[in-house]
């Protein structure tokens, strides 16, 4: 049980929430528990789950590797809720839990198979919290061997707006 | 939530109801993690204010050297004086 309630599906009449929450069901991040209790703000509910479902399965960076970067956040967050969640697409895509469990805890392992651009980019993930001092010109500089810029600040804001959702369900105890 | 987040639980949200609703709560709540997110990646960016304290538009290298590795926010600047 969350420290607040979420509201009852039938109590959102937004027809957009409701169009997002209908997509969001069908990619499986998130389900409804997130926006129902973001609907008690309903000013910023349809603007923050657009944001964090065209963040995450939309874009120019590989599906399955952002979904292994969300899981990755989740857990360092410690937020049960996300971290359960998992992405239809990202496993119609050929993503195993082994492929995540593989990226969360030993993406520098050769034995791996992940290349250098998922490895830095997993990097980037697994730093931004940790030691956000790492992420510095030397590192930007790697980075940028192998992303545009553009696919730069779309995993950066990735890694940003989804750990940042991530903490916040953790602290309503979700 | 950033700094300890074991700290909120239960207790703190008891607390929290004796001062806001449910539904600004999680306003809070949401406005906190976007930030707390998002400040952090910007800060790995490394750019600097547009404005100077009392007001100019400066380069971003003047404003390194105004606001140096750990800014000074404008607020706490214009308290000062």
């Amino acid at each position: 049980m969350t420290y607040i309630a979420p509201l009852p599906k039938d109590a959102i009449a937004d027809p957009e929430l409701r169009a997002l929450m209908a997509e969001a069901e069908a990619l499986g991040v998130p389900d409804d528990l997130f926006p129902r209790i973001l609907a008690r703000a309903p000013e910023q509910a349809a603007p923050l789950m657009r944001a964090l479902i065209m963040s995450h399965a939309q874009g120019n960076v590989d599906h399955r590797l952002k979904e292994i970067m969300r899981i990755l956040l989740a857990r360092f967050a410690d937020d049960k809720y996300f971290a359960s969640l998992r992405s239809a697409k990202a496993r119609a895509m050929g993503l195993t839990e082994q492929r995540i469990d593989d990226g969360c805890f030993a993406y520098e392992d050769d034995a791996k198979g992940f290349t250098a651009a998922e490895k830095c980019a997993l990097r980037y993930a697994d730093l931004m919290f940790l030691d956000a001092n790492q992420l510095d010109k030397s590192f930007y500089d790697e980075m940028k061997q192998h992303w545009s810029e553009a696919q730069i600040m779309e995993l950066g804001a990735f890694i940003a707006f989804h750990y940042g959702m991530q903490m916040f369900m953790r602290s309503i105890g979700a | 939530m950033s700094v300890n987040p074991d700290a909120v639980g239960a207790a703190f949200f008891d607390e929290l109801r004796r001062h806001y609703s449910d539904d600004e709560i999680v306003e809070l709540g949401a406005f906190i993690g976007f930030n707390l997110g998002f400040h952090t990646f910007f800060g790995t960016l490394k750019f600097y204010p547009l404005f100077s304290p009392d007001g100019r538009l400066v380069s971003q290298a003047e404003s390194e050297k105004l606001y140096g590795a750990a800014p000074v926010s404008l607020g706490k600047t214009a308290a000062a004086e």
